[in-house]
């Protein structure tokens, strides 16, 4: 390529070009992540979010039928929300512990998209100082 | 005991921390006699570092509870193996790992880096002890494994979910590679401090870097197979940030090793190898630290911890620090040669490092959007398996595609008609590969056929090069086809182990592919006599079966399974209910067809009370590929990483005058 001093510059400079391409066409089409937000954030959110809280109260219901029915509460808080979700239920999900679940928020009931819950190990490396 | 521990720790952070001081004094002011006492002092701190894990271990096997770390992390009943493994099972046992492997690969490193130069090796000494001063003032300090207290009846246990084989290896093959990374980077940053920036400091980390580079993509092969197999959600990767802090440094070591072959076959890109190590370097401290400090939300949760804040400290000082040393010596990192042409073997190397670390900082975009969000929106936000899955096809495929085309390009420059009549073979291949698959039917999706066409090209590529290069040997007489063939091999080690690898990422790509574009998924709630069937198999309840253990309670669903007319065996998905910890833990059953390479994935999602069961069943055809892969990829990565008589000559006739004995 006679003029340009070297050609790594040029394929450095349009890859970069392209990445940037590729990644504006990405956030375009999908959008940006989902938010991530506890009970008490939820009020006025109408699209998908993922909601993280501890499980309150005896979870009643059958996540493989009607949905499994249950309350979530602020980690560090005392706002809950009643979830109803479909799907399979993770080892580890029982009262008290931290979980995520996707879904939207629909006549004040937290309805989940099936099998986005997601529970927190409770403390796999240590225990709290 | 726990005070022979704390006095061996102090021992090694004065020895570091003087291997740190008069390393550096000695180095910059050109005293010999003071780096050779530093030297000693970083060999001296592996000895004292190894007598604390020793005393760590003692403990542990004695089960001595006054050591408050034997009392949180095992307990009488626990098993021997399990006992002596929760030395990596806590925080600051893993820290003392780190800082027992950073002290055995500096101890190897330094003795074996002569060839480096004396210059160099001033340098790297201090480097090293640099990294390794933090992590024992951290284990001095903050983190102490030896802290005591009245000691106890009973310890804590192990969590059950570490309660597994696997626990063995998976950790201490991850920790091999993520510390192992040092070693490069100190010797990089070793070159740039004495000004000798050749590529000498690449040729004696070279193994090394292959090494811990092996180990950290074996760790996590290992990874993905526990969570295959004992976790039960009938997948092996999920892109959980924990799991992304160990693929990220991967792929930037993968980039480096390629790039590292420019510069010492044509001199060239040497700002982007010392930048690529400092990335590497850093996204594997970057990783140690999200593992350690709690700040992203994973579904390993691992509890916030004091040692954060002083890891994210000691990141930004080696980044701010190494990037003001590149920037300070890059007249001396000019090139002395220039790329010649965009089609030869230099450019690819290059476009497939511009890919790998594409996919690495899409990642670790992906990685701290979160904290990204929340400092810009106020609202933290997260992205999923979409996002990653996007970039993976975006990068991962024309990386895929670039191992084919890579090795049969010329250096310097490739006339396109040699290149038509190199890749004449591998393009028919994969057409009629493309052809076949299509009338398969698996067109179903398009990602699955344009990644199989892709690995078919690139096998094709790589027997074409064994085929030739055996041919090329045979034809110089007095071997027949096998001496040829391995004689090939033993001379070229490095570049047929090289290609064995990327036979083993095809491999992995196949595996991949099959399981996750190809699956299919089937549930169903079955009484006892009911059936269903997924992917042609045919699966019949018959009913539970409940056994009491020693700790818990065992249910197993006992499902049959059927293939046309053939009984193919009895299965039995179940879940085992854990008394003390009041615990469930998903029992999956797989069914492993050896012949098809797929698997029959079943799963007990949920046991009802009326006696029938939430089954779950996966057809996953080829997924066994990916764990023949790992073993294909040890494979290419020992023939690679074996010593070479030949290549030590070579390299000691060209660097006769570095191969001086300090």
């Amino acid at each position: 390529m006679p003029g340009t001093r070297s050609p790594v510059r040029l394929i450095v400079a349009l890859s970069v070009a392209a990445v940037l391409a590729v990644f504006l066409l990405y956030t375009s089409i999908a959008g940006g992540g989902t938010p991530s937000l506890r009970p008490s954030q939820l009020h006025g959110h109408q699209g998908r979010v993922s909601l993280m809280g501890q499980v309150i109260g005896a979870p009643a219901g059958d996540a493989h039928a009607a949905g499994l029915r249950f309350q979530l509460r602020d980690v560090k808080g005392t706002t809950t929300v009643p979830v109803v979700y479909k799907g399979s239920v993770p080892d580890l999900f029982k009262t008290g512990r931290d979980v995520v679940v996707d879904g939207r928020l629909h006549n004040g009931v937290f309805v989940a998209v099936p099998d986005t819950l997601v529970t927190k190990c409770p403390s796999k490396y240590s225990p709290k100082r | 005991m726990a005070d022979l521990g704390r006095a061996a720790l102090v021992t090694a952070f004065l020895l570091l921390l003087f291997a740190l001081v008069g390393g550096s004094l000695a180095a910059w002011r050109g005293r010999r006699r003071l780096a050779e006492s530093a030297q000693n002092a970083l060999l001296g701190s592996f000895v004292a570092t190894v007598v604390a894990a020793a005393v760590l271990l003692a403990a542990l096997a004695r089960h001595d509870f006054s050591f408050q770390y034997v009392a949180d992390h095992t307990s009488r009943e626990l098993p021997l193996g399990y006992t002596l493994t929760a030395f990596w099972g806590g925080q600051e046992g893993s820290l003392l790992l780190w800082l027992l492997v950073l002290s055995g690969y500096s101890v190897a490193a330094v003795l074996t880096g002569r060839r480096a130069g004396r210059e160099v090796l001033a340098w790297v000494v201090p480097t090293l002890a640099l990294v390794g001063t933090f992590i024992a003032f951290l284990l001095v300090f903050v983190a102490s494994p030896f802290a005591t207290q009245a000691a106890l009846a009973d310890g804590a246990g192990l969590n059950p979910s570490l309660q597994n084989p696997y626990m063995a290896i998976h950790p201490p093959m991850l920790y091999l590679g993520y510390v192992g990374l040092t070693v490069p980077f100190a010797f990089a940053m070793g070159a740039l401090l004495a000004r000798r920036t050749d590529e000498r400091w690449i040729v004696s980390t070279r193994r090394w870097t292959l090494a811990a580079w092996a180990f950290l993509g074996v760790g996590q092969l290992l990874g993905a197979h526990w969570a295959y197999v004992e976790i039960g959600w009938g997948g092996f990767y999920a892109w959980d940030p924990v799991e992304n802090a160990a693929l990220m440094p991967w792929l930037a070591a993968t980039a480096f090793l390629h790039s590292v072959m420019i510069q010492e076959k044509r001199g060239m890109l040497k700002i982007w190898n010392v930048l690529l190590v400092v990335l590497a370097f850093g996204l594997s401290l970057f990783g140690t630290f999200l593992t350690r400090s709690g700040i992203i939300q994973s579904i390993h949760s691992f509890t916030q911890s004091s040692i954060g804040p002083w890891f994210l400290g000691f990141i930004c000082l080696i980044t701010a620090g190494s990037l003001s040393l590149v920037y300070a010596r890059l007249p001396l990192l000019r090139a002395k040669t220039r790329l010649e042409s965009l089609v030869s073997r230099e450019a690819t190397f290059l476009y497939n490092n511009l890919l790998l670390v594409a996919l690495a900082l899409t990642i670790l975009w992906g990685v701290v959007y979160p904290i990204l969000s929340e400092a810009v929106t106020g609202q933290a936000a997260t992205v999923s398996k979409p996002y990653y899955n996007f970039f993976l096809h975006v990068f991962g495929l024309p990386l895929l595609l670039l191992m084919g085309i890579g090795p049969l390009v010329a250096w310097r420059r490739a006339s396109l008609r040699a290149l038509g009549r190199t890749f004449l073979w591998p393009l028919g291949a994969a057409l009629v590969a493309g052809i076949a698959l299509l009338a398969a039917g698996a067109g179903s999706s398009r990602i699955g056929v344009i990644a199989y066409t892709f690995s078919v090209f690139v096998l094709a590529s790589i027997a074409l090069e064994f085929a030739r290069g055996t041919a090329a040997r045979k034809a110089l007489g007095g071997v027949g086809w096998a001496g040829a063939f391995s004689s090939l091999i033993a001379r070229n080690r490095r570049r047929y182990g090289g290609y064995v690898v990327h036979a083993s990422i095809v491999l992995l790509a196949i595996g991949v592919t099959g399981a996750s574009a190809y699956q299919t998924v089937r549930e169903s709630r079955l009484k006892p006599g009911q059936s269903m069937s997924v992917a042609g198999d045919r699966l019949v309840f018959r009913g539970y079966q409940t056994t009491m253990e020693s700790n818990h309670r065992a249910i197993r669903g006992l499902v049959d399974v059927y293939r046309g007319n053939d009984y193919l065996g009895r299965y039995t998905p179940g879940k085992n209910q854990y008394f003390a910890e009041d615990q469930v833990s998903n029992e999956v059953s797989i069914r492993h067809d050896w012949l098809t390479g797929g698997d029959l994935f079943m799963i007990a999602d949920q046991v009802n009370t009326d006696g029938s069961i939430d089954l779950k069943a996966l057809q996953k055809p080829l997924v066994n590929l990916l764990w023949l892969a790992g073993l294909v990829f040890v494979g290419g990565s020992l023939i690679a990483l074996w010593p070479d008589a030949r290549e030590e000559r070579r390299l000691a006739a060209r660097y006769a005058d570095a191969a001086v004995r300090i």
